[in-house]
């Protein structure tokens, strides 16, 4: 049996009084893919999220339950929101590398701004740039403004420079949805290859993608005025060929959302 | 070459085109009001002022509105009567502009000299000719002052800015109010303020440090603000990229937020040393005119620019009033460099983002 | 489904946003200091400005605002400010007067007439004339615009001086309200402008579309659509332009002759009253109770400042919440 690395128990979501998620339990197993699937207003990204604390800087949130990293409650007290971070990566939807660095000094930004060191600076930004797929394209203007790249070589630029932090766990945050398709499938190959080293959970509204690159799927759904749940959390496959809860079967199938 | 890709017409705005005698009725709809109000404006010898409001303002409307009504009817004359009063108002406040410039440089122009930019005002009097002494003292003390300000203000004015952008604290709409209410301090308050509570009191005499102090509630809330608008302006996406990564706060903000707004900020601090340097008002209240050179802020008389010429137009002499014009125009070529490294500040910011 | 929805919530975890490493304990915490010495700031003001006017408050009474008398030579010294008072509310009227229509057309001329290049040669005009010190204005207004504005002033009063307000009947020009009120206007042309522009700016532009889709000419878009929704933005914009008005000191100072004979409303008699200009004027050889004198005029400008400016960011918040700029 293996030691599921990130797992959430009872995650509930507030904005303000408003519920938006509701007793949300999940584990997600190591080096494999998870893909969030749902409805706009679900409360997948909210819940994305919650699993490296950023939803704490949103104003008025509330939350409930824990989140489990290594064994570990997250929300612990004691724990620094920013240790968290550390291992938890996140990439987002719209590509925000940072407009003032060069491309090199993107993909180490991470350790310039937490104030860690490497002996091996080079070999981390072309190892990182490497397994992002973007060295090739990249590797002969390292100095260039990181926003003289394509949106979709900026989005790998951003995936780079989480993989520069070695984190255990990348989430991604509809990471294509900016993104033309031929963007979308590099970033597709590279999440695929980088299952041999993290835990990668990723929010998509494209079931082609959720598809494609997730070894299971969860399906959030939230009624008319209700907080999102999980509908259904089973292996992509089963999700996608035959779901146990009828609503799976409607939204896999397009009927509605 | 892409045979595909074919070279735009010269003319690819078909709705650009008018008629002959459209062009015609336009042309002749602004030349001729002026010709005729000149005209009359000679024959007459009528003064300026008079001959733009009672004679060209109504018969430029008559014409425009003629003409308006010519090309497109109804709409087109109270279209093209908004038109003529648009530019006539924007036209005078260009003219305004215009004198007081033209004024300041050509009779500040006579005076400029390096014994007037360095010399300081010992032993004359206001109708010792030109060419004896200067604003040397007054330029080194207004230098100094301002510098005094920022060295307090920017800091002050830049953490000011941050607690408004990036902390969620509930005070801050009080903090913005009173910020705000800085803002409309009068100067002359502010110079009251520091006498009543340095002077008053018997901590200090009158001196150079008052004036620098006074300055301070002044520059604060314009510094402020721009810090504010300009660390407003970067995206949100940037901090939580930042954050996400692991960073803390203050590492976001010194490496991602800051370097981002440095030229809004850069801007605010400019904008703030342009806002203090022609204070007089405050100044005059909290420091004895000097005329020599001290750079003491501590004790004894001291010199700004904008005092200097307040009190050479004060004393009403010809020599004087040229000396008060060489004042002017030595601030203005300050206020005006001010002015100009905005501009690139800010134009290098806008192709950056282009690029 | 309904036996999910009830069941106890579970508690709420604490959720914190606040610095957890001891950097960024000291950079908020800094930035909190200084953002509260913004507040003690403004509080200090009050307080040493009401200590020093306080004695002259207990002395003169409320007929210290109302009352129309200033003689610091007797023994009991009389301290009225009235004149001086109406003088500078009368001056930032003109002023305002003459600076809203320039300022509403050069931020139409800006936001909807010219084409990108004149719009950013006419807003750095506007910028530049924003920089330029008051006490540049001043010297321009005494020595060139006082000589100018005197023969219109003297032609006003020829053709139009059966109307009260042009009325002179000192025949004194130079000094007058109305030349200090241009003076004001050209400060404070520069504010009404931005804020005007910047309401503009935020108007709908489908709003505009669907008015020109409908046929609307030039002047029917401003004055139904421009105007109406961006009135409160624009009245805020005059009211923080007459604040500034109010406080203005050197550049009045030469171009206004003060007197405590009350001047209501001649505007071109060479005669009037400016609160600011009036301390600066006196400031000098003030000591004892004529400074108490002073700094409470300075307390009465400082309150009537802080009022417009209150007023003029409420009207301008309540038209941006609402939409309605």
């Amino acid at each position: 049996m293996s030691i599921n690395a990130l797992r959430a128990e009872n995650i509930n979501v507030w904005f303000g009084e408003r519920h938006v998620l509701n007793d949300v339990n999940i584990e997600f197993p190591e080096n494999q893919v998870t893909a969030l699937i749902g409805p706009s207003g679900c409360g997948k990204s909210t819940f994305l999220r919650t699993l490296n604390r950023m939803h704490e800087t949103i104003p008025g949130a509330g939350l409930a339950g824990s989140i489990y990293l290594d064994g570990q409650d997250m929300y612990a007290p004691e724990v620094d929101p920013v240790s968290i971070r550390l291992k938890v990566g996140m990439v987002f939807q719209k590509p925000n590398p940072f407009p003032t660095m060069s491309i090199r000094e993107n993909v180490i930004s991470g350790l310039r701004l937490t104030g860690r060191k490497d002996p091996n600076l080079e070999a981390l930004v072309e190892d990182s740039l490497r397994r992002a797929s973007i060295w090739n394209e990249v590797k002969d203007r390292l100095n260039d403004p990181a926003i003289s790249l394509s949106g979709g070589q900026q989005q790998r630029l951003c995936i780079a420079r989480s993989l520069a932090m070695k984190p255990e766990v990348l989430l991604m945050d509809e990471p294509c949805s900016a993104l033309d398709p031929g963007s979308t499938r590099r970033i597709e190959e590279t999440i695929l290859e980088l299952t041999d080293s993290m835990t990668i959970v990723i929010v998509t509204h494209n079931m082609q993608q959720a598809q494609r690159v997730s070894n299971k799927t969860a399906f959030f759904l939230a009624d008319e005025g209700k907080p999102g749940e999980i509908v259904e959390f089973a292996d992509t496959e089963q999700i996608f060929s035959m779901p146990t809860d009828p609503r799976t079967n409607d939204y896999v199938n397009g009927h509605f959302g | 070459m892409d045979a595909s890709v074919k070279p735009r017409p010269k003319l690819a705005a078909p709705w650009k085109k008018s008629s002959t005698p459209s062009k015609l009725a336009i042309l002749s709809a602004s030349l001729f009001p002026s010709l005729l109000s000149f005209t009359l404006a000679g024959l007459f010898h009528l003064p300026g002022l008079i001959t733009l409001i009672a004679v060209l303002l109504p018969l430029q409307l008559l014409a425009a509105a003629a003409v308006g009504t010519f090309i497109s009817g109804r709409h087109g004359r109270s279209g093209a009567i908004l038109m003529v009063l648009v530019v006539f108002f924007s036209a005078i406040v260009v003219i305004l502009l215009g004198s007081v410039l033209w004024s300041v440089i050509s009779n500040g122009f006579k005076v400029l000299s390096i014994p007037f930019l360095i010399q300081n005002n010992n032993y004359i009097t206001p109708t010792t000719e030109l060419g004896y002494g200067g604003l040397g003292h007054a330029l080194l003390g207004s230098i100094e002052l301002v510098l005094i300000s920022s060295a307090v203000t920017v800091p002050l004015g830049i953490l000011v800015g941050v607690y408004l952008t990036e902390t969620r604290d509930k005070s801050r709409t009080l903090v913005r109010t009173f910020v705000q209410s800085l803002a409309g301090l009068p100067s002359v308050v502010a110079g009251l303020f520091i006498y009543s509570m340095f002077v008053v009191t018997g901590v200090l005499r009158p001196a150079g440090i008052l004036g620098a102090l006074a300055l301070i509630p002044l520059m604060l809330p314009t510094v402020a603000r721009v810090v504010e608008e300009s660390l407003k302006l970067v995206p949100q996406d940037l901090r939580n990229a930042a954050i996400g990564l692991g960073a803390s706060k203050f590492k976001a903000f010194m490496q991602v937020t800051l370097p981002a707004a440095k030229s809004g900020i850069i801007t605010a601090v400019l904008l703030g040393i342009a806002r203090i340097l022609g204070e007089t008002a405050p100044i005059l209240l909290t420091t004895l005119m000097g005329s020599g050179t001290n750079l003491n802020v501590f004790q004894d008389a001291f010199a700004t620019l904008p005092t200097y010429l307040f009190n050479n137009l004060a004393n009403s002499t010809e020599v004087s009033f040229s000396r008060a014009w060489g004042t002017a125009l030595v601030m203005m070529i300050f206020v005006g460099a001010a002015f100009v490294s905005i501009r690139i500040v800010s134009r290098n910011k806008t192709s950056a983002k282009k690029k | 489904m309904s036996s999910v929805e009830s069941s106890v919530a579970p508690e709420r975890r604490v959720l914190s946003d606040k610095p957890t490493a001891r950097a960024d304990k000291v950079f908020y915490g800094l930035s909190r200091a200084a953002a509260y010495s913004a507040i003690v700031l403004v509080a200090l003001i009050l307080t040493f400005l009401a200590w020093q006017a306080w004695p002259t408050f207990q002395d003169q009474g409320i007929n210290f605002l109302i009352g129309s008398k200033w003689d610091n030579t007797s023994d009991n010294p009389v301290f009225q400010i009235f004149p001086m008072l109406w003088g500078s509310i009368l001056i930032s009227g003109i002023g305002a007067a003459v600076a809203i229509p320039m300022g509403l057309s050069l931020a139409y001329f800006i936001e909807f007439v010219a084409g990108k290049k004149l719009a950013a040669f006419v807003t750095s005009i506007v910028d530049l004339l924003a920089a330029l010190p008051s006490v540049i204005i001043g010297l321009w207004g005494a020595l060139v615009f006082t000589p100018v504005a005197v023969e219109w002033a003297k032609i006003l009063n020829q053709y139009l001086g059966f109307i009260p307000i042009f009325r002179n009947s000192s025949e004194t020009f130079p000094g007058s309200p109305f030349i200090a009120g241009w003076i004001v206007a050209v400060m404070i042309v520069p504010i009404i402008t931005s804020v005007s522009r910047e309401v503009f700016s935020q108007i709908d532009k489908d709003l505009i579309n669907g008015a020109i889709g409908l046929g609307a000419g030039r002047a029917a878009i401003f004055t139904k659509v421009i105007l109406p929704t961006s009135r409160g933005g624009v009245v805020g914009g005059v009211l923080l332009a007459v604040g500034r008005a109010l406080g203005e000191t050197v550049a009045i100072y030469y171009v206004l002759t003060l007197t405590f004979k009350i001047n209501w409303y001649e505007v071109l008699e060479g005669r009037g009253g400016s609160i600011a200009s009036f301390i600066i004027g006196q400031f000098g050889e003030a000591e004892g109770k004529t400074i108490s004198a002073l700094m409470a005029a300075g307390v009465v400008l400082f309150v009537v400042s802080l009022l417009i400016n209150f007023i003029a960011g409420w009207i301008v918040s309540r038209a941006a919440s609402r939409g309605k700029f």
